[in-house]
């Protein structure tokens, strides 16, 4: 491409890595190169799949994770450290959800409970009016351990329909967390016994997990069961993120990036307003199809009358970069239809395994993108990649750590060709 | 004729067969087999005229084509030419159904452009004549009669749609919600004394040893869900089980040809919000004339017509299907493209039977067959028929049978007897005001339960935590959710969304089905683990309808849907 945009590139911004993206992949991959002795700036996109997490903290879709329990990836614990806010329990963690299950988990928000070590002992469930929450029907469903207790957890008019994320804000006062925890010793002792701990609805703090802060003040462990998405922990993970992000250095614009392409010596990476940012390695952690990484975008989706002129693949990248996608290992192929390929071959629940969840940029296990030396990818948007929580954090801090060592190397000597006759990636 | 005498298809008569209760409460006078429209409707007819009921249905109640037609009681416009008595009737029983449901009824204004050709001079005087004598059986329905438009004026009332248009014409139609019709119906004739059994396979009919004519008939039905077994005896049986009619035929031992039906299947495509103030006439590629509608909060594409030779109980859309419906109104409104696609659903139709025709001209007539002549005296098919003259249907039947087989003379008064909740349908706003919930949450919680709404928010009132919305999407209350499981025979989150439209909004589910599983758990004193269960089956069932309408848009929420289920209530499989 030849125009405006192929302008000089500093010197200096070839010493740069550019993430492009803002959620735990992206995240991860900032602090990692920046650790590496990286200039390293954010470019911010929006919000995605880290945002609206519930807090659980997964290598694996769990119930493959229950099956197979492999040891962490060798960054994975810097990483989560250097974010701050999340939790590896030894032994294993154990969540309750609102949909009514214990299930395990690799780690956790901080805020969330770790039912895991308590087996056996009396656990309370708060009764209190929250959407979606019903101490009464959760208590038995998460098991016998579990009793529904009557608390005052609400302490305003209008809390009982306020959205998870602006309740668990106002828990971020202390004053707040000191009525609170009066409020729950005054009704575990009206309920008497011993009380090993107490599970609230998800509002413990916005800025940070306020679990600990309140279980100190309660004198029993307290912790939020995992909600719906869109709630506190999502919350609770950007703040995280800005924190460690400004702790480390790392420059931040918000960019909705268009195109990424090679310039002279440098990336390039374009915005949606025209902005430019150029440096010497990009990581690409989008997400996938819910942060908006990925689009599915069959043929017909844009059609008014007339078919296209040639078949394409119904699944993209939302910006323009030259990485293959694929899925399984193997390159993506062109549909043989014009309007694109039939949902039933490719998409949940039809097809296991499915493509729609599998399919992205294919990358070695560093993260970089065959073929195009400089450019990483990781998390949701990399394919093969388990779309989970932790995973992504690690496929992150690899990709960040990978692009802060490829600096200063020169881009131009690794050939072009490799994308075309070389071997496609395959990950584990 | 001696009975016996008449050589007979029906299994020899079983012998054994005292009942424990020697009450007669197992007895009944008429046994109905299929919960749609025309088996509620026959079962609110014989029971409002004193005569004792049994209803047992396969599924829930409006599972199949009742449940998943247009959603419109229409005059029949299709019909005009080819059997305009159909028109004439199902304009009538349309005005009846205002009369007796008005609360769930809703205008649909419709435009029928025309595209610019050689012809379309020629074809707008012919529509508009068409229409001239449709307009003759608006007044039975209470609607409008019909405008000519030209060009600008439909650009005025739609200016979505495109391409050269030589004019068109606007008409009027009614929609409706089948699923609440039927529950209405069935509801209605329990309260008039009937028994209805959902989710019971009937699995036998067999002729009484005892051979009186006060039980006739020994059914034999299991439960579907908990395995128990129903039987009850019966002077007479109605087959009400539209496609099914021919399965049904072969257990009550009646010759499957005398009930004969073409099946058609028929899909619709449901968008995430009304996208046009006007339903939209279109024509598919192959000339069929196909729909788009705005529908209660959704809007609708239809609808197909085609052979269904597969499992009736397994009805789903394909994405073939998908894609035929939206190229079709795609012509001439494109932004319907643009519309986020949630979802389908799949039904099929009980036409009458003839071979060699196109699906499309095939009547949409009902036919009583009646078995006396296949040596099975007092059963009766009920084969054909349409949703808006589901009412006519079954007094035909009902004054057939109950004068001549049971002495019965009480006239019909389906026509006029106000359905449950219609007596006196409460004003939404103010009844939000009163209750403290939200005027929309309000407005559908009335649309749906008409008076009924304020016994629902009564016993609410008694336990706030009960207003709590459940599903955000419709919206539907906690308490509404409790009420369709204690008064409406739901016992499923399929049941609950049938009759409420939980889940079967923008979100899919992901934020109201593990709840709601938990609610009727609670409610049927079942465990945990079963609400969940009943949920998973919900999502995946939800899913396939939803995937073959898979956009970009709709992909995203769909990764999300399943990325949140995944790890709040484990994967559904």
């Amino acid at each position: 491409m030849i125009s405006a945009l192929d302008g000089p590139v500093a010197a200096s911004a070839e010493r740069r890595v550019l993430v492009v993206g803002c959620g735990v992949a992206a995240t991860a991959a900032a602090l990692a190169a920046s650790r590496a002795g990286a200039a390293v700036m954010m470019l911010d996109g929006g919000t995605g799949a880290s945002t609206l997490s519930t807090g659980a903290v997964d290598l694996l879709p769990w119930e493959d994770a229950d099956r197979a329990r492999s040891g962490l990836p060798a960054d994975t614990r810097g990483a989560l450290q250097a974010l701050g806010g999340y939790v590896l329990d030894e032994g294993g963690t154990r969540i309750v959800t609102s949909a009514g299950i214990v299930r395990p988990a690799y780690g956790r928000d901080a805020a969330l409970l770790n039912v895991g070590p308590l087996s056996g002992q009396r656990i309370a469930v708060v009764r209190c009016r929250r959407p979606g929450w019903d101490a009464d029907a959760l208590a038995p469903a998460w098991g016998p351990s579990f009793e529904a207790l009557d608390a005052v957890v609400l302490r305003h008019g209008g809390e009982d329909v306020l959205p998870d994320a602006d309740l668990a804000a106002r828990h971020d006062e202390s004053g707040r967390l000191d009525w609170l925890a009066h409020r729950l010793r005054e009704a575990m002792s009206a309920a008497g016994g011993r009380w090993a701990a107490v599970v609230v609805p998800p509002l413990l703090g916005a800025q940070r997990a306020r679990a600990h802060d309140l279980s100190d003040r309660v004198g029993a462990r307290c912790g939020e069961a995992a909600g719906l998405p869109g709630g506190a922990p999502g919350l609770r993970f950007e703040n995280a993120r800005d924190r460690a992000l400004a702790a480390s250095g790392v420059a931040y614009a918000r960019a909705r990036v268009r195109s990424v392409h090679r310039c002279l010596t440098a990336w390039r990476v374009i915005g949606e307003q025209g902005q430019s940012f150029d440096g010497g390695a990009v990581v690409l952690a989008t997400g996938g199809f819910i942060g908006g990484g990925l689009e599915f975008a069959p043929a017909e989706a844009s059609l008014a009358t007339a078919l296209p002129a040639s078949a394409r693949r119904a699944i993209r990248l939302t910006l323009d970069a030259s990485v293959a996608l694929g899925a399984y290992g193997r390159p993506l192929e062109v549909s043989r239809s014009l309007f694109g390929p039939s949902p039933e071959a490719i998409a949940r629940p039809f097809a296991r395994d499915a493509l729609m969840d599998r399919a992205g940029i294919l990358a070695n296990e560093d993260g970089s993108v065959p073929g195009s030396p400089g450019l990483f990818a990781a998390g949701d948007v990399v394919a093969d990649a388990p779309r989970a929580w932790l995973a992504a954090l690690a496929s992150g801090a690899r990709a960040g750590t990978a692009a802060a060592r490829c600096l200063g190397r020169s881009l131009v000597t690794e050939s072009a060709q490799s994308s075309l006759d070389g071997e496609p990636a395959s990950r584990p | 004729m001696a009975e016996g005498s008449v050589p007979s298809l029906l299994p020899p008569p079983v012998a054994g067969m005292a009942l424990a209760d020697g009450s007669g409460s197992d007895e009944v006078d008429v046994a109905i087999v299929g919960g749609g429209i025309n088996g509620t409707g026959a079962a609110r007819d014989f029971a409002l005229r004193g005569l004792r009921v049994a209803l047992f249905e396969r599924n829930d109640l409006a599972f199949g084509a009742s449940g998943n037609s247009s959603g419109m009681i229409h005059g029949g416009v299709r019909y005009l030419s080819r059997s305009p008595h159909v028109t004439e009737t199902s304009c009538r029983d349309s005005g009846y159904i205002q009369r007796i449901a008005p609360h769930l009824l809703f205008r649909i204004p419709f435009l029928m452009p025309l595209r610019s050709g050689p012809a379309a001079r020629v074809a707008l005087e012919l529509v508009d004549a068409y229409f001239r004598a449709y307009d003759d059986f608006q007044p039975l329905k209470r609607g409008e009669p019909h405008c000519r438009l030209d060009p600008t004026d439909l650009a005025r009332l739609e200016p979505g749609l495109v391409g050269a248009l030589a004019g068109g014409v606007s008409f009027d139609e009614w929609g409706v919600d089948g699923v609440r019709l039927c529950v209405l119906n069935a509801l209605d004739a329990i309260e008039h004394g009937a028994r209805v059994y959902p989710h019971t396979s009937v699995e036998s009919v067999a002729r009484s040893v005892r051979g009186d004519e006060r039980s006739r008939y020994v059914v034999d039905a299991r439960d579907r869900l908990d395995g128990t077994s129903v039987r009850i005896r019966a002077r007479a049986i109605v087959n009400a089980t539209g496609a099914w009619a021919p399965v049904t035929a072969g257990l009550i031992g009646v010759p499957q040809a005398r009930v004969r039906v073409r099946p058609g299947k028929g899909i619709h495509v449901v968008l995430d919000r009304r996208i046009a103030n006007f339903g939209i006439l279109s024509e598919a590629i192959d000339g069929r004339q196909i729909f788009l509608e705005p529908w209660q909060n959704v809007s609708v594409l239809g609808t197909t017509d085609d052979d269904y030779y597969g499992d009736l109980d397994e009805v789903h859309a394909t994405s073939e299907e998908v894609r035929y419906l939206v190229q079709g109104v795609a012509r001439v409104f494109p932004s319907v493209r643009l519309a986020r696609a949630i979802g389908t659903y799949a039904g099929v139709r009980p036409t009458l039977y003839e071979y060699g025709r196109n699906e499309d001209a095939l009547s949409r007539n009902h036919r009583i067959v009646d078995h006396g002549a296949d040596g099975a005296p007092m059963v009766y098919s009920m084969i054909g028929g349409k949703l808006a003259s589901y009412r006519l249907f079954a007094q035909e039947l009902c004054d057939l049978v109950a004068p001549r087989d049971f002495g019965v003379n009480v006239p019909c008064s389906t026509h006029t007897r106000p359905l449950p909740g219609a007596e006196r349908v409460p004003d939404a706003v103010e009844t939000a005001a009163t209750y403290g919930i939200t005027p929309v949450a309000a407005r559908r919680l009335v649309y749906r339960h008409g008076g009924r709404a304020l016994r629902i928010l009564e016993r609410a009132a008694r336990r706030p935590s009960e207003l709590d919305v459940t599903c955000i999407c419709e919206p539907v209350l906690e308490a509404e959710v409790r009420h369709v499981v204690r008064e409406e025979l739901a016992r499923t989150v399929d049941d609950v969304a049938r009759r409420t439209r939980l889940g079967l909004g923008p979100c899919g589910g992901m934020r109201c089905a593990a709840r709601c599983g938990q609610i009727v758990a609670q409610e049927r004193e079942r465990s945990p683990a079963e609400g969940r269960l009943m949920a998973r089956e919900f999502i995946h069932r939800q899913g396939l309808a939803r995937a073959v309408a898979l956009g970009p848009q709709q992909a995203r929420q769909e990764a999300l849907t399943f990325a949140h289920l995944d790890a709040s209530l484990g994967r559904s499989s």
